[in-house]
């Protein structure tokens, strides 16, 4: 008799008068084998992937709602939903038509009507869906499989509109769900993704679970991230939110857990030692760091303090501060869009290249006509990607002789701050930190940090007319070549005028369990063709 | 008796009612959009303000307020911003697990807590008192935080005794139930053990020198005797408020210990809801604590009479 059984004895012979029994459920083997337990990145606060944009949703969502076309790992869109599309030859005319034998979870039909409904409320939420809305002529069903989409002028960019995987994706609802107003939440989770959602058993903040969906109709494709084959093999998938990572860390190495989406850098080392675990970079996409200036106000209205700034910065610096001293896990970043993707670029890169040069920095910080007012940095505490920045920008802005207001907060206070057009000394701000998802600056459709169109732009609101004039040629390219031209000039123009400060590129770590096989890297958690050995 | 606690339990109807507003009112003023939390970082300021006028945001100060009052008077804590479920069942789902980890800390604490103290006051001066005033002193220097992690390492990961996270309901089975509790109610009455222990001491210590203590033990009755039925009851009335009081604290301590070890509970409910604005969880909420702090502090007053004749309402 071990001393667990021991001690299960000692608290039985208590409790056995009020529970008049010692067992816990038994659980067959082959059924735990079939239920997989994951630590998300966060916690599963909403569930409307249209009406919350946050990361933790799209993932869960991912799962629960299908999209007509899926991107897959060579960043190409390809048809999931959706059996085969015609276009006219003026571009024009779009007229999509679906996979036959696909059902929603409550058993109903997918329908033309449901995908007109769905990307209706995506499009008026969605940068991507908004831009196609404004040349919309009609979005109408055809019949019960298709359905025709009818623009004032060519959008090269659909099929990536509609596959793309940065938040709102294209999710299709049946439409008495889709019907909801796009600023209001749905509260009926039916989709006719390969899992559905289990209401019933949601803890928002602690636990949210997904269960096979038999009737799912996968593509015979082999999956590749969002796009081919979703086949499951798990039967149930319980997700368990645990805001302290030591706990998560422990529950993995414990087996309390099968799989923790993004351990922290501090804890990898610990985890990698453990023979019964799996560590591997989650997401090839990464993250591209950055911190913002106010475009608006003294001192960074003025394009020479930017430009001090970025002469000054020390991108091994921040990477460090962030990700330690793996240097796997980083590298420097004379651009803005993700390494490694077909379009980025290092054109007019020079400037965050090389030796650091704190004497010219502080010249043309004068130049500017900076003086010593202070420069109102706000700082989210509670997440350590930002605080870490925070910290390193402090530090810079004084060895270039600013005055440094450090507002350190919580993200809810920075949230809401940065979207203050008022000076800082009235509630505004100078600058803050946040970090984009690789995926999302791939290029710059999906990448509403690069954009600068002055008071329509990101928070900062920098204005750069010649960054915005090379985002729409590389929207009207017709070719990879254009493409990859376009962003070259896109990249220098947004580098010249400073949109933001990249503050380099860092990737993160996921761990599992060994019995757990199947995980692939990609830019959110794919569960089809995860399975799990008892 | 029954005319008294009804009073009470009237007068707590303002009080919960200035505090809710003071708590509505301070989060007014704070800073923090809910709606901008929910729009994300694709959202345009219009959509942000579309989000705050679905939600009621926009609305004054004062028609907030009255709205969330009429509601409560209705029975109605309102729905969460975020989750767009009804508050009282967000309560209801974290209760069980709150409620479960603040019995079984209570417990732990009056049968550990209790006899230590009687035992040192007993042996006061001795090494026996040396040691359990020592280890008094240690658990309530030790952060809960950190004692949960130690515990974490030594029973889960090394040992592999007890699970490190999470939460199985009593309707599961005990074993399950308490398995489960053991750890983060070990961490968290830790504090209140050694706080109980030292208050039990010092009121056993006074009560030990009174006049009938020395019949007592003149009339030659036995140490037991005169140590939990004469003096400890005697020594009660100090120690029935620290335990009230600890009740109270035990809310804060949870929150810290339910985030170590992942139980879904009303403390992890809080901070979520803090960090993300979610106003009328908060709300609720800070109802819910407030009635219980009025709750606690009447059960203490009802339990002076029963080990204390001699007080009465």
């Amino acid at each position: 008799m071990d001393r667990r059984t021991v001690l299960k004895g000692l608290a039985g012979a208590g409790g056995l008068a009020l529970t008049g029994g010692l067992s816990a459920p038994a659980i067959a083997q082959g059924a735990a084998a079939r239920t997989l337990r994951f630590v998300p990145q966060a916690n599963l606060a909403n569930f409307d992937p249209i009406w919350g944009t946050q990361y933790v949703v799209r993932n869960a969502a991912a799962m629960v709602w299908d999209t007509l076309y899926g991107i897959d790992s060579s960043l190409k869109p390809q048809r999931q939903m959706v059996e085969s599309e015609e276009v006219t030859d003026d571009g024009t005319t779009w007229t999509f038509k679906l996979r036959s034998g696909l059902k929603f979870h409550d058993g109903e039909p997918v329908l033309s009507k449901d995908v007109v409904a769905s990307l209706t409320r995506w499009s008026a939420r969605d940068p991507m869906g908004l831009m196609i809305k404004a040349l919309q002529q009609e979005l109408t069903a055809v019949d019960d499989r298709t359905f025709k989409w009818v623009l004032k002028q060519p959008f090269p960019k659909m099929l990536y509109a509609l596959a793309k995987n940065n938040s709102p994706c294209g999710f299709i609802m049946p439409e008495r769900i889709a019907q909801t107003d796009p600023f209001k939440q749905i509260t009926d989770y039916v989709g006719s993704g390969p899992m559905k959602f289990v209401k019933g058993e949601w803890v928002p903040g602690a636990k949210a679970v997904f269960e096979k969906f038999a009737d799912y109709v996968p593509r015979q494709e082999k999956a590749s991230w969002l796009a081919g084959g979703k086949q499951m093999q798990l039967d149930r998938i319980e997700w368990i939110v645990m805001p302290d990572p030591a706990t998560a860390a422990a529950a993995l190495q414990n087996g309390e857990v099968d799989w923790w989406e993004n351990p922290i850098a501090d804890l990898v080392p610990v985890l990698k030692k453990n023979k019964n675990i799996s560590v591997d970079i989650g997401d090839p996409l990464g993250n591209i760091g950055s911190f913002r200036m106010n475009h608006l106000f003294a001192p960074f209205n003025d394009v020479r303090a930017r430009r001090a700034v970025l002469m000054a910065l020390s991108q091994e610096d921040y990477m460090r501060a962030i990700v330690g001293d793996d240097t796997a896990l980083w590298k420097p970043l004379p651009g803005f869009f993700t390494p490694e993707t077909p379009l980025y670029s290092e054109v007019g890169g020079e400037i965050l290249k090389g030796k650091r040069d704190f004497d010219a920095a502080k010249k043309l910080l004068a130049e500017s006509g900076y003086s010593g007012q202070p420069v109102t940095c706000i700082v989210a505490q509670d997440q350590p990607i930002t605080k870490a920045m925070g910290d390193v920008t402090a530090d810079l802005l004084k060895k270039l002789g600013m005055n440094v207001d450090f507002v350190a907060t919580d993200w809810g206070t920075v949230g809401s701050r940065r979207a203050q057009k008022t000076p800082p000394g009235q509630g505004g701000w100078n600058m803050f930190h946040t970090w984009h998802a690789g995926a999302d600056c791939i290029n710059p459709a999906p990448y509403t940090a690069i954009r600068a169109n002055g008071d329509k732009a990101w928070f900062g609101w920098p204005n750069s007319p010649g960054t915005e004039k090379e985002v729409a040629s590389w929207f009207e390219a017709k070719s990879l070549d254009e493409e990859k031209a376009a962003i070259g000039r896109l990249n220098k123009a947004a580098l010249d005028d400073v949109v933001y400060a990249p503050t380099g590129f860092f990737l993160s770590y996921t761990a599992w369990r060994k019995n757990v096989s199947g995980v692939t890297k990609g830019p959110l958690p794919f569960f089809w063709g995860v399975s799990k050995s008892a | 008796m029954l005319s008294y606690i009804l009073r009470r339990i009237v007068a707590t109807l303002p009080v919960m009612a200035i505090v809710a507003l003071f708590v509505f009112s301070l989060l007014y003023i704070a800073p923090g959009d809910p709606a901008v939390v929910i729009a994300g970082d694709q959202a345009s300021p219009e959509d942000v303000e579309r989000i705050r006028q679905s939600l009621g945001l926009d609305r004054p100060f004062l028609v907030q307020f009255g709205s969330w009052v009429w509601r409560i008077l209705h029975g109605d804590l309102g729905t969460s911003i975020f989750t767009n479920l009804p508050v009282s069942a967000m309560i209801g789902q974290r209760l069980g697990p709150t409620l479960s980890l603040m019995i079984v800390t209570l417990l732990l604490t009056v049968v550990v807590a209790v006899p230590l103290g009687v035992v040192a006051a007993w042996k006061a001066g001795s090494l026996i008192d040396r040691v359990i005033m020592g280890f008094a002193v240690f658990g309530f220097s030790l952060p809960v935080f950190v004692v949960g992690y130690m515990l974490a390492y030594i029973f889960a990961l090394e040992l592999e005794w007890l699970p490190v996270q999470g939460y199985t309901p009593l309707s599961s089975g005990f074993w399950p139930w308490l398995e489960n509790l053991i750890l983060p109610a070990v961490a968290l009455g830790c504090v209140y053990i050694a706080l109980v222990a030292r208050i039990t001491r010092a009121a056993m210590l006074e009560v030990l020198q009174q006049d009938y203590i020395r019949t007592a033990k003149a009339k030659g009755l036995g140490q037991g005797g005169i140590l939990f039925i004469h003096a400890l009851k005697n020594a009660a009335v100090p120690i029935v408020t620290v335990i009230g009081i600890g009740i109270a604290l035990l809310i804060g301590g949870a929150v810290v210990t339910e985030s170590v070890f992942a139980i879904p509970g009303l403390g992890r409910l809080t901070i979520d809801a803090i960090l993300r604005r979610d106003y009328p969880v908060i709300q609720g909420i800070v109802l819910l604590f407030s009635f219980v702090y009025v709750l606690v502090n009447l059960m203490i007053d009802v339990v002076y009479t029963l080990v204390d004749p001699r007080i009465r309402y």
